[in-house]
This record gives structure tokens, C-alpha cells and sequence, in this order.
């Protein structure tokens, strides 16, 4: 009886376990994003009028915060399983590329589609294309209140001279009730600009992480010296602090993404985009980190429905598309046709917007970038928490890099 | 075969069909998953070696009790066990003390105060983190205000310093986590037969000794299990920690040791080296457990 009831649920597991492998439906195409909730909504109606005009095809969004999306397209699609289509910056396809969960893009698309989109929408890794974008930019800009600020500083010198006059204690009870910048202290991405500034840069041709530099010791000397000599940023802050300081008035500048602007807009600010200062003492822009925001096919859609994925993602990157989410959200399309459009021509958010990505400096989309990224954040917050000195910092960073990226490839 | 064992045969079918479903859908949640970390974890699966994992035999366990990281694994785990100790031990005190309040009849509204308190378990921990983490904020924070503002004293850097911050994910998890215990103790409290008060009080026992000697003993086979189960979750709970120091912050310094797992398996695709942490975390809960559940007889008592 006992053999007997081992083989029946045996049988019974042999019924279930195609039940669990990839659901493959040729008629359905899943898409998986980590789009905030405006760039969604524009996302669902124009698949709504994919699958109007298809009928019989559904094709299905599901949002993902960024982290999430990356760790369960991992675990989905090394299982054999995930969606058909993933949505995110270019960042990702360093480790996707590694584990090869996606598939190279340079054989299923003709080079006269390709020629179509601006050559920094085409992510290309290790000699293959693994990612097309239909949004450039992800980038950091001065978003200053036109109310507060009429001429956005140029200069290092000019932001500290407008920081004197913006920085103010309104009612006289010794707080300070307006700041003249913020932004967030606790991600190194948003220290990569001061770090250009000075001449410096993450890692080298290599890949090697370049943190222990002279200008990284002068970038966090900088913004130390922002928020404790000048006392023109606030003393903490992270992402949300410094969005409602900014909203609420109480901070006359942020530097913030391009993701940000239409929330701004929303909240009823009158906003400008200015491109971020030139570095007095080294003559150098502060630049942005710069990346590409776009799709990926995962390594597991069957041949048969290839075509079909491949279609929406045509659909999705046509330049009236790309124009519609432009119009709405002040982001950057990647179609030459879109971008040399007069609306992106004259729109003064986009025009500056452009300056600035032609001011900034591509993201690497190597699998370590992850790795610095971890070494820095530490470093980063003791400056800032008084706890390491910058110089402390700057090695600690470096040495806890070559440490993760060890521990990362081994 | 005779109608006797057709009818056994029968009967065990039924029982297995009954079963069936209920094993297969464990097997798939748990067990499986479970021996499946337990071979990555004497694996290299890493980034490098996603699809072309080999075992290695124990070298990942040695890792982790063995390899300089930042932060330190003893480290971590010394945080870890002051956060479960601490955690565990206001969200008893604080659960058993109010619910022995909102047990008395003579208060009015019981089943108000009962909601409020209950609120804190009712919104979702990713809400509360997040609010909370801007309540500590330095200069605009609640939480500062009111330590100004009306006691006088000068702000801290909740975020900043490591202590602080990690004071702050303890005071987060304590508000979060006693209405669970409030609401296990009162239930065992409505289940005390009245008759015992009543007795004693007859034989002139104070309050005091009433809680001593009747409620404390017959809450205790009930609280028992909800303690190991609070300091299973406690010393496994990511997101407060996570959520409110965002990520380990100040400068990874607010780790415990499932929040590293994650960063070490999600962050830097150590998956080997965090499964091998993983069944360490898994071992220490399993030899806690055990030994606290002999040493209250806390099943014998339930039983």
C-alpha cells in the first residue's frame, strides 16, 4: 500500500509540474516596468490601442519597483519563466547580459530600424544590443522655483553667491526656513555630479573603480562645505525630505531627474530645468550620470511568439508614441524623427533638458557598476555624518569596492 | 481482495486525496525551496557562475563566519539578537500591560480603545516604515519637534548615527509590533475563569498576588508559542529595517542579519554565500526555538 501510494503521487506530480512551467499563451505578451504612475498611465492606453487594433492579442503591463523588477526578473527568467518584455535603465542589462537572461537585439531588428532611433538609445554590451530605449535622459538637472529664482547659477561661485540670498530665516527664530538647494544624501547618484565637477569619474576604461581620486577627496569636501560652511543646504536629507522641501517652498532649488519635472509642474511650481554649474577651479561641468530607459526580451520567448513581442515593442517605440509620453511628462524621446520634432525644438524644459545630457556622461552598464555603487553609499553618508573625513572616505570607498567586485565575480 | 480491505483500501485513497493537496502545495512552498537552498549553499552560484554552478562543499560557510566583510558578521549578529531581545521585550510588556487594562469591565468604550490600539498591526509595515523614517528626520521630523519643542532637550540625529538609527528602527518595530501580543494576551486573559479571581479574593490576595499566581501562570501557554513565533519574525523582519534606515544606513551600520542576506544576494548576486547564511540564520532560529519550547514546556502546558 505504501508503494502504491508513493507511485500515486508520483503520477500526481507528473500531472502538476507542466501545470507550473512558463504559461505560454502565443497570443499574449507580458510586459514587466518599474514606470512611475504618469508614465503607466500613458503605457496602458497605448497598449489599449495595440490590442484594439489586434484583436485576439492581450498584452499585459505589471509594475515593479526598480530593485524588485531586477531581482524577479533574475529569479523568473533564469526558471525558465518571466515576462516577455522588460522595461528599466540601462543599467541592468550589465548583470542581465552576465547571467544571459536576455536575448542580443542586433539580429532580429534590420540596421535601417535601428537608424531610425539616435544612437544613444541602443545599448550595446560586450559587441551585442540588448537594449532599445524610448526615453533618454534618467539624468539630473538644477530644477529651480521661477518664483524664488529668476537667472539659475551658471557657476559654482554664483550658486553659492544666489545660495547667500535664497538660504533665509523668515520668522527670526534662529532655524532656517528656506534652504537654497537640496537634494538626496543618501544615493551616490546624486553625488556624481559634484564628482565630474572636480574631474572625477567611477571607475576606468577597465572597469577598475577609480574612488580613492583627488577630486573625489574636493567633490565631498565641496558639499561638506555646501551644508557646513555656507549652510546653504539643509543638514539632512534623503529623496522624499528634499522633494517636499522643494514642493513646499522651503528649498528654492533641487537637483532632481528628469522623472520629477511633472510632478513639480502638477504640484503647481512654476518650474525651470537649468543645466547643472561649471566647476570654477577645474572649469568642468558638473555632469550627470546619462542612461537610456528602454526594453529587453527576455531569453525565454519561444521563437514561434517572437514576432509578436517584437511587434509591440515597434509599436511602442513609434515616434508619436514617444511624443505623446514627451508631451505630458517633459522627457526626452530617442526616435531622430521625435526628437527633431518642433515641439522637443522649442520646448524650453526639453532644450535644456538636451544641454544637459549632452553634458553628461553615459552610465556604465557593467555588472560592478552595482558594486561601486554599495562602496560608495557608506563612504558617502559618514562625510556627511561628520563620522570620516573625506579623504577616510575616499579610500574606505575604494577599498570596499575592489572588495565587493571580488566578492561580486568570484 | 475481500470488501474488508477494499473498503481499507478505499478509505486510505480518500485520506490521501484529502491530503494530497495540502502536501503537494507545501512541498513546493516549503520543502522544496528549502533543500534547494540548503545545495546552493555549498555552492558557488554567484554572478559569474548563474547557470554553471558546481558544489563546493562548505566553503561558503566558512565564508561567513570566517571572511573580513563590511560590516562584520559577529557584529551583525550581536545587532540581531539586541534587536529580537529588545523588540520581543517591549512588545510583550507593552501588549500584556494594556491588555490587562482594556480586560477590566469597569473601563468604558473597550472596544474603541481596542481598534486604536490595534491599528498600528492594521497599516501596512511599508506605510509605517516610511512615515516613521520622516518622523526622524533631524530638522523637520515629529519626532525632533516634540524632543524640542515641548521637553527641552537638543535634536538627534536619528538618521545619521548608527546608535540613533538603530534606535530608531527598534522604536519603529516596538510601535508596530505590540498590538499582536496585546491582542494574543487579551484573548487568554477573557479565557481565565472568573471563579479564581473570586476565590482569591476571598482568601484576601492582592492584586499583586492575583497576577502572580492566577494571571501570569494561565496566560503562559498562550503567550509561550507567541513569543517564539514574535522572535522568529522579529529576528527575521527585513523591512523595518530596511525601510527605515533605507537599507542599512548610516554607512551599512544598521544591518541585521537577514537585511545582509538580502543585500548579499540581491545587491551583489552572492546567492551561494547567502544561502549558506541563510541556513545559519535558519539553525539558530531551529536551536532557539527548541530550547526555549523545553525549557517553558510551554507544549506540555498547551497540551
Amino acid at each position: 500500500m505504501r508503494n502504491r501510494t508513493f507511485r500515486q503521487i508520483l503520477v500526481l506530480a507528473f500531472f502538476l509540474v507542466p501545470a507550473c512551467s512558463r504559461h505560454e499563451d502565443p497570443n499574449r505578451v507580458v510586459i514587466w516596468h518599474q514606470m512611475r504612475v504618469d508614465e503607466r498611465v500613458i503605457l496602458e492606453r497605448q497598449l489599449s490601442e495595440y490590442m484594439s487594433m489586434h484583436p485576439g492579442i492581450r498584452v499585459e503591463q505589471l509594475y515593479k519597483e526598480t530593485e524588485e523588477l531586477r531581482s524577479g526578473f533574475i529569479i523568473a527568467s533564469i526558471a525558465g519563466q518571466g515576462p516577455d518584455l522588460v522595461y528599466g535603465p540601462s543599467d541592468m542589462i550589465g548583470p542581465f547580459k552576465v547571467m544571459e537572461i536576455i536575448r542580443p537585439l542586433d539580429t532580429l531588428f534590420s540596421r535601417e530600424y535601428l537608424d531610425l532611433f539616435i544612437p544613444e538609445a541602443l545599448t550595446y554590451h560586450e559587441g551585442g544590443l540588448y537594449q532599445i530605449a524610448d526615453k533618454l535622459g534618467n539624468h539630473l538637472t538644477l530644477v529651480y522655483n521661477k518664483e524664488l529664482v529668476s537667472t539659475p547659477p551658471a557657476t559654482d561661485l554664483e550658486l553659492l553667491e544666489l545660495g547667500e540670498q535664497l538660504t533665509v530665516d523668515i520668522n527670526g527664530d534662529g532655524k532656517t526656513d528656506r534652504y537654497a538647494l537640496a537634494w538626496n544624501y543618501t544615493e551616490p547618484f546624486f553625488f556624481i555630479p559634484f564628482l565630474t565637477g572636480f574631474g572625477g569619474w567611477v571607475m576606468d576604461e577597465d572597469g577598475a573603480p577609480t574612488l580613492d581620486s583627488g577630486a573625489m577627496v574636493e567633490a565631498l569636501r565641496f558639499i561638506q562645505d555646501l551644508r557646513d560652511r555656507y549652510r546653504i543646504v539643509p543638514g539632512e536629507a534623503d529623496y522624499n525630505i528634499a522633494d517636499i522641501l522643494f514642493k513646499d517652498g522651503k528649498s528654492a532649488m533641487i537637483i532632481n531627474g528628469d522623472w520629477s519635472w511633472a510632478g513639480y509642474q502638477k504640484a503647481g511650481i512654476d518650474i525651470g530645468v537649468a543645466p547643472l554649474p561649471l566647476m570654477t577651479a577645474t572649469g568642468l561641468y558638473c555632469e550627470p550620470m546619462v542612461s537610456p530607459k528602454g526594453f529587453s526580451v527576455n531569453i525565454n520567448v519561444p521563437e514561434a511568439k517572437l514576432e509578436l513581442v517584437l511587434d509591440v515593442l515597434r509599436f511602442l517605440m513609434e515616434p508619436e508614441r514617444q511624443l505623446e509620453t514627451a508631451r505630458a511628462l517633459k522627457t526626452m524621446p530617442t526616435r531622430v524623427e521625435a526628437v527633431s520634432s518642433s515641439f522637443v525644438q522649442n520646448d524650453e524644459i526639453l532644450r535644456n533638458s538636451a544641454i544637459q545630457i549632452s553634458r553628461g556622461r553615459p552610465m556604465p552598464v557593467v555588472a560592478e557598476l552595482r558594486a561601486i555603487w554599495d562602496a560608495m553609499r557608506p563612504g558617502y553618508q559618514a562625510v556627511l555624518g561628520g563620522s570620516l573625513t573625506p579623504q577616510e572616505a575616499a579610500d574606505a570607498m575604494q577599498a570596499l569596492a575592489l572588495t565587493k567586485i571580488r566578492e561580486m565575480n568570484e | 481482495m475481500n470488501a474488508t480491505t477494499s473498503a481499507r483500501t478505499y478509505h486510505r485513497l480518500f485520506i490521501f486525496f484529502l491530503i494530497g493537496p495540502a502536501f503537494l502545495i507545501l512541498f513546493a512552498v516549503v520543502l522544496y525551496p528549502f533543500l534547494y537552498n540548503i545545495v546552493v549553499s555549498f555552492s558557488n552560484m554567484s554572478l559569474r557562475h548563474i547557470r554553471d554552478w558546481s558544489i563546493v562543499g562548505p566553503l561558503q560557510y566558512v565564508k561567513v563566519f570566517t571572511e573580513e566583510s563590511q560590516p562584520d558578521f559577529y557584529v551583525i549578529f550581536f545587532k540581531t539578537i539586541v534587536w529580537t531581545v529588545v523588540n520581543v521585550l517591549f512588545h510583550v510588556v507593552i501588549g500584556v500591560f494594556l491588555a490587562l487594562i482594556l480586560n477590566q469591565k469597569e473601563i468604558r468604550g473597550r472596544w474603541l480603545f481596542r481598534t486604536l490600539l490595534i491599528l498600528p498591526w492594521a497599516v501596512p509595515q511599508y506605510i509605517v516604515a516610511l512615515t516613521w523614517r520622516g518622523m526622524f528626520n533631524f530638522e523637520y521630523g515629529s519626532i525632533n519637534l516634540l524632543i524640542t519643542q515641548y521637553l527641552g532637550l537638543s535634536a538627534v540625529e536619528w538618521l545619521k548615527s548608527p546608535t540613533e538609527a538603530f534606535i530608531a528602527c527598534i522604536i519603529t518595530n516596538v510601535w508596530l509590533g505590540f498590538p499582536f501580543m496585546m491582542i494574543i494576551a487579551l484573548g487568554a486573559l477573557q479565557s481565565i475563569p472568573h471563579e479564581l479571581y473570586e476565590a482569591a479574593e476571598i482568601d484576601g490576595a492582592s492584586w499583586w498576588h492575583k497576577l502572580r499566581h492566577i494571571t501570569l501562570p494561565m496566560i503562559r501557554p498562550v503567550m509561550i508559542p507567541a513569543i517564539t513565533l514574535g522572535t522568529v519574525w522579529t529576528f527575521n523582519n527585513l523591512n523595518i529595517v530596511w525601510l527605515v534606515s533605507n537599507a542599512g544606513e548610516p554607512s551599512d551600520n544598521t544591518h541585521i542579519l537577514v537585511s545582509f542576506v538580502y543585500k548579499a544576494a540581491f545587491n551583489l548576486y552572492r546567492f551561494g554565500y547567502a544561502a549558506a547564511l541563510s541556513m545559519v540564520i535558519f539553525v539558530i532560529l531551529l536551536v532557539f526555538s527548541l530550547l526555549f519550547m523545553r525549557r517553558t514546556r510551554a507544549t506540555e502546558a498547551a497540551a
